[in-house]
């Protein structure tokens, strides 16, 4: 499975950044290495066959000079090895009938390899590189026919290996350099890389968090024309799909209103023509009636729903007065005004019509499945307007206390009622909510629930 | 004499549902299914009290109501689709007097009805009366004065032309100067509606009311709204 790895070997990520960094760094080290590598030994093998022909040509003389001086003179060996060159341009050794010589000490036969010794015995002049105590020995050997005598000259190119070595340092420390600045310049390309990136996250968490209007700026560069160009279709795509959905419900309420105006107004006219109905005539309106009560109800919330979804609308926003609200829905739900208790408790800032919608459906909600509202409490809690209505029901079980507040969370087995449109809690919560405010359910210190809204209170002249 | 009601519908099912409901309740009921033909009833037919749907077909109410507006001054009711869009108070601001919301039961609309064709007859019957305190000058200036006997509204000496709801809505206002009077009360008063009646409809008629009567609409002096409690008449 591709995109698999176990727990225990995941690896982190460098992210895109890092990895271009390091992208960059690695190719400039191996473009520095190659070229310093290559560039280091051609310079060598130049630098070395330079000093190797010179130190032959050096050798040959000294050879025909040490030549003539054994030939003139049955002169003393180690004096004419003496007086052959300075020492700085090496040690000659000599090798006479068997017996070696050598104008220094420490050096002598040793050091001249077998090999150069057998070719230069037959008569074959050679040279050869070898290392010597740690540095690059150029030994040439050249054989002296008329004194029987086999020369040899040992030159250490000290100040050579100290160039290559410098040379080394110097091509080394470059390529590091490089790869710094490959690192550097990667670094700098993955930010500029990442730039628009960085405004596309900034930009698709803007539009996250609500605003749906945010797109991203156009652009010239034809490489992010195309990102930009789908984002922004994207986001219109998914502005269109949230507002469709959203309007869904409207929608679909409105379509549904046609035809519901027709009913209503036809059952309407049997109604008021009850008289001419017989007996069973009368019990189906009265059922077909009642139904559509619901019907209306039902489609009224989910418009409400609808329309708290996307927030309130400010034109609608006053100073309302809890106390008066609850008064009037306990009047409309025909509850006698003597359950309220209110001590004065100042206003709330809200949407009228949307508030005593809520307050109508809790009062609904006790008379439905609370054997009826017992009292309805309006009260200040600090910085709060609560809202108190208690019935005298069984109680709302812990466990469910929450789930009544959803949609079509009614249930309807326990509650034993078919009235209701399992949306009025719902939208009691929603509006609640919408106006920053909270809504529980608890029990009551007796029996029977109660139902709280705290909304925060707002300025008595503020509209 | 029955009333005479020329209904704006374009859905046939919804005009004859109307028409069943209403002339049970003893209207006389011409019907229009486009915005054109109830033009040409309001001139050649002359109804008492109209009833618009916002929703029409290829004129749409808003346009309908501001035609007959500029023809007359009956009484208009709207039907909108939805309370809660702006719909309402567009339809409201073209020149309508009252609304209702589909779907609607037919003694809401005939009660609506009904208090229009009230105070249409009361309008009347207190031209009748006249009497002497009926003149009120609400702007020395410019001479705009308030006569609620002839039912005028006089700016010099052309009459402006109110339709009777913003009538009543500036005597209504006009018999306290300087007293707020909140939406609620003004919803009783003039509409007939409860105090927890639509306070838009207040807000709409105010509106198009200060078009008429204000020297500068956008900044009224007449009619001044005080912020959270409601409107009053300051007489200048």
């Amino acid at each position: 499975m591709t995109g698999f790895r176990p727990p225990g070997l995941r690896v982190r990520s460098r992210g895109l950044r890092g990895r271009i960094a390091i992208t960059f760094g690695a190719g400039a080290l191996l473009i520095a290495g190659t070229l310093g590598s290559s560039t280091f030994y051609f310079a060598r093998a130049y630098l070395y066959d330079q000093r190797e022909r010179t130190v032959v040509r050096q050798a040959s003389l000294d050879a025909v000079f040490v030549s003539d001086q054994l030939d003139s003179v049955a002169a003393d060996i180690p004096d004419v090895l003496s007086a052959a060159g300075p020492p700085e341009s090496g040690t000659i050794v000599l090798e006479q009938a068997g017996q070696w010589y050598s104008s220094s000490l420490g050096i002598g036969r040793d050091v001249v390899p077998a090999q150069l010794r057998e070719s230069v015995d037959a008569g074959r002049p050679a040279h050869i590189t070898v290392t010597l105590d740690g540095f690059p020995t150029v030994i040439v050997g050249i054989p002296l026919p008329r004194t029987g005598a086999n020369f040899y000259c040992v030159v250490r190119l000290r100040e050579l290996r100290d160039t290559i070595r410098i040379l080394q340092i110097v091509l080394t420390t470059g390529a590091a350099m490089a790869a710094a600045g490959g690192i550097a310049l990667g670094t700098w390309a993955s930010r500029r890389v990442v730039q628009p990136l960085n405004l596309v996250a900034a930009t698709a968490a803007e539009i996250a968090g609500g605003r749906l209007d945010t797109r991203l700026p156009p652009t010239d560069d034809p490489d992010l024309a195309t990102i930009v160009g789908s984002f922004n279709a994207m986001v219109d795509t998914l502005r269109q799909r949230i507002e469709r959905d959203s309007r869904f419900a409207a929608d679909v309420s409105h379509e549904l209103r046609s035809p519901l105006t027709t009913l209503v107004a036809a059952v309407d006219i049997m109604q008021g023509r009850r008289g001419e109905l017989p007996e069973r005539s009368k019990v189906a309106l009265d059922l077909v009636n009642a139904e559509l009560d619901r019907f209306q109800q039902l489609l009224d919330s989910l418009l409400t729903l609808a329309r708290t979804e996307d927030g309130l609308d400010p034109d609608r926003l006053g100073a309302v007065s809890m106390a008066e609200l609850a008064a009037h829905a306990l009047e409309r739900a025909g509850v006698g005004p003597e359950r309220l208790r209110s001590a004065d408790p100042g206003v709330v800032l809200g949407d009228r019509a949307l508030l005593e919608r809520a307050l109508l459906n809790l009062i609904e909600n006790a008379q439905r499945h609370g054997q009826g509202v017992t009292a309805v409490r309006v009260e200040r809690q600090h910085d709060d307007v609560a809202v108190l209505v208690d019935d005298q029901g069984p109680g709302v079980p812990v466990g469910e206390r929450e789930r009544i507040f959803e949609r079509f969370a009614t249930n309807r087995a326990a509650r034993g009622s078919s009235s209701g449109t399992g949306l009025g809690l719902a939208l009691v919560a929603r509006t609640v909510t919408a106006h920053g405010g909270t809504v529980w359910c608890t029990e009551q210190p007796g029996s029977g629930a109660r139902f709280v809204i705290r909304l925060p209170a707002g300025s008595a002249v503020e509209p | 004499m029955p009333t005479r009601l020329l209904i704006v519908e374009d859905d046939d099912r919804i005009r004859a549902v109307m028409r069943l409901g209403l002339e049970d309740e003893g209207y006389e009921i011409v019907e229009a299914d486009r915005a054109e033909a109830a033009l040409s009833q309001v001139r050649a037919w002359t109804p008492d009290v109209m009833i618009v749907d916002l929703m029409l077909g290829a004129v749409d109410g808003f346009t309908c109501i501001r035609e007959v507006r500029k023809i007359s001054d009956v009484p208009i009711i709207v039907v909108s689709a939805r309370a809660d869009t702006h719909d309402v108070v567009a339809g409201l601001e073209a020149g309508a007097d009252d609304y209702v919301t589909k779907p609607f039961q037919i003694k809401e609309i005939s009660a609506r009805l009904r208090a229009l064709r009230r105070r249409a007859t009361s309008g009347t019957a207190g031209a009748d009366q006249g009497g002497a305190r009926s003149d009120l000058v609400l702007d020395f200036r410019r001479t705009l004065v308030l006569s609620t006997a002839a039912g005028t509204v006089r700016l010099g000496d052309d009459p402006i032309l109110l339709t009777l709801t913003e009538f009543q809505l500036l005597a209504e206002l006009a018999a306290t100067p300087g007293v707020v009077l909140s939406r609620g009360s003004l919803l009783e008063r003039v509409w007939d509606h409860g105090f927890y009646g639509d306070e838009r409809l207040v807000d709409a008629h105010v509106r198009r009311l200060r078009t008429k009567i204000e020297r500068d609409p956008a900044n009224p002096e007449l009619v001044v709204t005080v912020r959270g409690m409601g409107y009053r008449l300051d007489r200048r």
